[in-house]
């Protein structure tokens, strides 16, 4: 009983200082569970695998447009298009891993900044003098600005195809589908050659331990980029007017769902140690926290908060539009529905869920000027 | 020296009780609005104007489009040979013979007769004006690094810096915020060398308005004071805790320090006791005013220097987790918060809180060899520490 009682006190005292140096904290975080293998798993059955699929389908991506700028056709545009989406999808398992080689080149900049700058991409497409390392022309290339060279340059289908087929258009094209290739294999490369093993070593507990910044990366993802970017901003949550240009996928005016889906998806099955392909089941952030949850006696099902809210959250975006252009047009009030409802899981994940794992949040929101 | 102490016993109970009711019969009204004859005596526009030209000048040098000639003209509001200008995109402005350059590092307390450093530091916001045109514009297409002025990525936003890493229109938008706003608010329209200059005070006490005005001078440049904080355009002038955040410059940043819940009612407390000061006015009751300025310049004081440790510590952070463009961008911002920190004034003192010698020594350990590529933690922790301890705050309570 009286055991009991300290380890309680030890707990409030830990949870109220959210502070890594605290020796109490330290003392704390020394539980039997093997981050180690944990990490193994992300990187093995996890990552490296999305990665993998990721940089197939990019260079899948390269040969249909290769085989489209010898061929010109609507056929062949439609081939291109496919393999877009293809690799647009996989993309939505690997920007929750901004880590390594992909935290150092800024990967999701160059890969996933929408709305795209039309305006930019035309003028870098007529100056022919443009240099896409640089971060004003974020905007300009990955998946957003291909959406409006592959749908969106022209009203027509023929339109599309003969003006893709213009010299500069083209140059420009290819150019954004090989720098996605190229900095995707740089990560790809880094991960299998050297980050793999540096990754599992460093199974700390530290702001810069692999867990910390993982658990970091996949919150910020889910934050920003699901519930913001996806849905949020589209429906105007922040800015109190919404704005279907802000939809991701503006242009192909149907996949946006899809794409929101494929991403959340991959937020669950990251929590609950899924692998990439679906077949196995490792060591999780859910295990993680449960093992928490019965070491502490804490009356919290952590885990089972947080999936129980997103199955609420699951549902409310089930019934929106495949094409979130259209639901936030004609009826936003659903959109604005599964912002609610992702926003639940927020206090969830970054006040419980953090706490109990002892992970200091390492970003903040900018202050907007 | 029991009177010094006793009044300092006084000031001290002032400050703590936060309420006015058990000193003074004076009421505090509900809202910034004051009527003599059923007319409004509360004005103010010449601070509004400033504060537009200000928002125009911090717009501008983003702008590649623009000429460095253009910008030092609407810091100015004239050209380099002294004629009329017509820089702005509000044609108001043009008219306008007011200026934002008079009235930088202008105060009469501080520089009056210190016309050598006032100079040097409207010097120094031409020199970042003509800068942004003449190193950054032309690296507007490179990227960035030790010692090369161009672009670098803050998240997905793009920031251009000189090769020191500052950007140069954060230095001036923030600088503005003490060498304009600050400096005029506490250092000049709260004086009594200026609330009482001529004869202020016996007109006020007789009710003699100025020629061809509702209000007494006094009353005026108690309203100078306020506009600084709280006139810009499109704000709630009679509410104006309504509308926080409506500039970009001190306005914004007290909303700012007022959400830090260290800090949270700041806000309201300047505020009233800008209120109760005019009331005091109006009263003819001097000491009270006065009382109310020592108030206001402590806690005005204390938002610049909190803001300044706040993006010291983010910067330093930044740097830390490897986010070069996040460290910079705070830290340039940072930097015009700690420029700013000359023109605080120590509440019943005619000192500042910093000397010149230890802002200029702040602003060369900021920007000595490649600035803020070079700069350690170490420094930056140390230079919080130095501005932190002349006030009642913490580095940690600032910081986050």
């Amino acid at each position: 009983m009286y055991q009991k009682i300290s380890i309680i006190i030890l707990l409030i005292v830990t949870t109220l200082s959210c502070n890594d140096t605290d020796p109490i904290s330290a003392i704390d975080r020394v539980d039997s569970f093997d981050r180690s293998e944990m990490l193994s798993f992300w990187a093995d059955e996890i990552i490296i695998p999305a990665y993998m699929a990721y940089a197939n389908d990019l260079s899948e991506m390269d040969e249909t447009a290769k085989t489209f700028f010898a061929d010109p056709s609507a056929s062949n545009l439609e081939k291109l298009r496919e393999s877009w989406l293809e690799a647009y999808i996989s993309w939505q398992s690997v920007s929750l891993f901004e880590i390594g080689k992909a935290e150092e080149i800024g990967l999701h900049n160059y890969t996933n900044i929408y709305p795209t700058n039309i305006e930019l991409i035309h003028s870098n497409i007529s100056n022919n003098n443009y240099n896409l390392i640089l971060p004003s022309n974020f905007a300009a290339q990955g998946f957003p600005a291909l959406d409006y060279l592959l749908y969106g340059i022209e009203d027509t289908e023929e339109g599309i195809v003969s003006t893709l087929s213009k010299e500069d258009v083209r140059t420009y094209a290819i150019s954004l589908i090989e720098r996605l290739y190229s900095i995707t294999t740089e990560v790809l490369d880094h991960w299998t050659e050297s980050y793999r093993s540096e990754f599992v070593a460093n199974d700390g507990s530290s702001g810069t331990a692999s867990v910390d910044k993982v658990v970091n990366d996949f919150l910020f993802f889910y934050e920003k980029y699901l519930r913001a970017a996806k849905i949020g901003i589209p429906a105007g949550k922040f800015s109190g007017s919404k704005s279907s240009r802000h939809v991701e996928g503006f242009y192909s005016e149907k996949y946006s769902k899809l794409l929101f889906q494929r991403a959340f998806t991959s937020v669950k099955d990251f929590f609950n140690g899924i692998s990439y392909d679906g077949q196995r089941r490792g060591t999780s952030i859910k295990q993680y926290l449960d093992q928490i949850q019965n070491i502490s006696n804490s009356d919290i099902d952590y885990s089972g908060n947080i999936i129980s809210q997103w199955n609420v959250a699951q549902s409310a975006a089930d019934a929106l539009d495949s094409n979130f252009k259209t639901q936030v047009e004609e009826d936003n009030t659903k959109m604005l529905a599964v912002y609610d409802e992702l926003q639940k899981a927020i206090v969830l994940l970054k006040v419980d869920m953090m706490q109990a794992l002892n992970i200091q949040v390492d970003f903040v929101d900018a202050d907007g000027d | 020296m029991v009177r010094s102490t006793l009044f300092l016993l006084a000031s001290i109970m002032l400050i703590i009780s936060c309420s006015e009711e058990d000193i003074t019969n004076i009421e505090n009204p509900l809202s910034y609005e004051f009527t003599r004859n059923g007319v409004s005596t509360v004005s103010f526009s010449g601070q509004t104007e400033r504060i537009a030209m200000a928002t125009e000048l911090i717009t501008a040098m983003k702008d590649f489009d623009v000429s460095d000639v253009v910008m030092l003209e609407m810091f100015a509001n004239q050209t380099a040979t002294g004629n009329d200008a017509n820089p702005f995109s509000e044609a108001g402005l043009n008219a306008s013979s007011k200026s934002i350059k008079s009235k930088v590092a202008a105060s009469q307390d501080f520089f009056s007769s210190n016309s050598v450093e006032s100079s040097e530091i409207k010097a120094d916001f031409e020199t970042w004006i003509r800068a942004q045109v003449s190193e950054v514009f032309p690296n507007k297409d490179v990227l960035a690094e030790a010692g090369v002025a161009g672009q670098i990525a803050d998240g997905s936003s793009v920031r251009y810096i000189n090769g020191g890493g500052l950007e140069y229109n954060q230095a001036v938008n923030k600088s503005l915020i003490g060498a304009l706003m600050v400096d005029q608010m506490l250092n000049n329209y709260l004086s009594p060398a200026v609330l009482d200059a001529g004869d202020n005070m016996s007109n006020n006490d007789a009710d003699i308005v100025a020629e061809d005005k509702s209000y007494t001078t006094m009353e005026h440049k108690w309203d100078e004071a306020f506009g600084y904080l709280f006139g810009a355009p499109g704000a709630d002038f009679a509410n104006p805790l309504n509308t926080l955040g409506s500039d970009s410059f001190l306005n914004k940043y007290l909303s700012r320090v007022d959400e830090d819940d260290d800090f949270n009612g700041i806000a309201s407390e300047i505020y009233e006791a800008l209120k109760l000061g005019r009331a005091a006015i109006v009263a003819k009751d001097y000491d009270v005013r006065d009382k109310q300025a020592e108030i206001i310049r402590e806690k005005v004081s204390q938002v610049i220097a909190v803001r300044a440790v706040y993006y010291l510590q983010q910067g330093k952070r930044a740097l830390q987790d490897g986010n070069l463009g996040v460290a910079f961008h705070d830290l340039s911002e940072g930097f015009g918060f700690v420029y700013s920190l000359r023109f605080l004034r120590k509440p019943n003192s005619s000192d500042s809180y910093f000397s010149k010698s230890e802002v200029d020594g702040f602003v060369n350990q900021l920007t000595t060899g490649n600035g803020f590529w070079d700069i350690s933690s170490d420094t930056l922790d140390e230079m919080s520490e130095d501005i932190a301890e002349k006030f009642d705050f913490t580095v940690e309570q600032a910081g986050s």
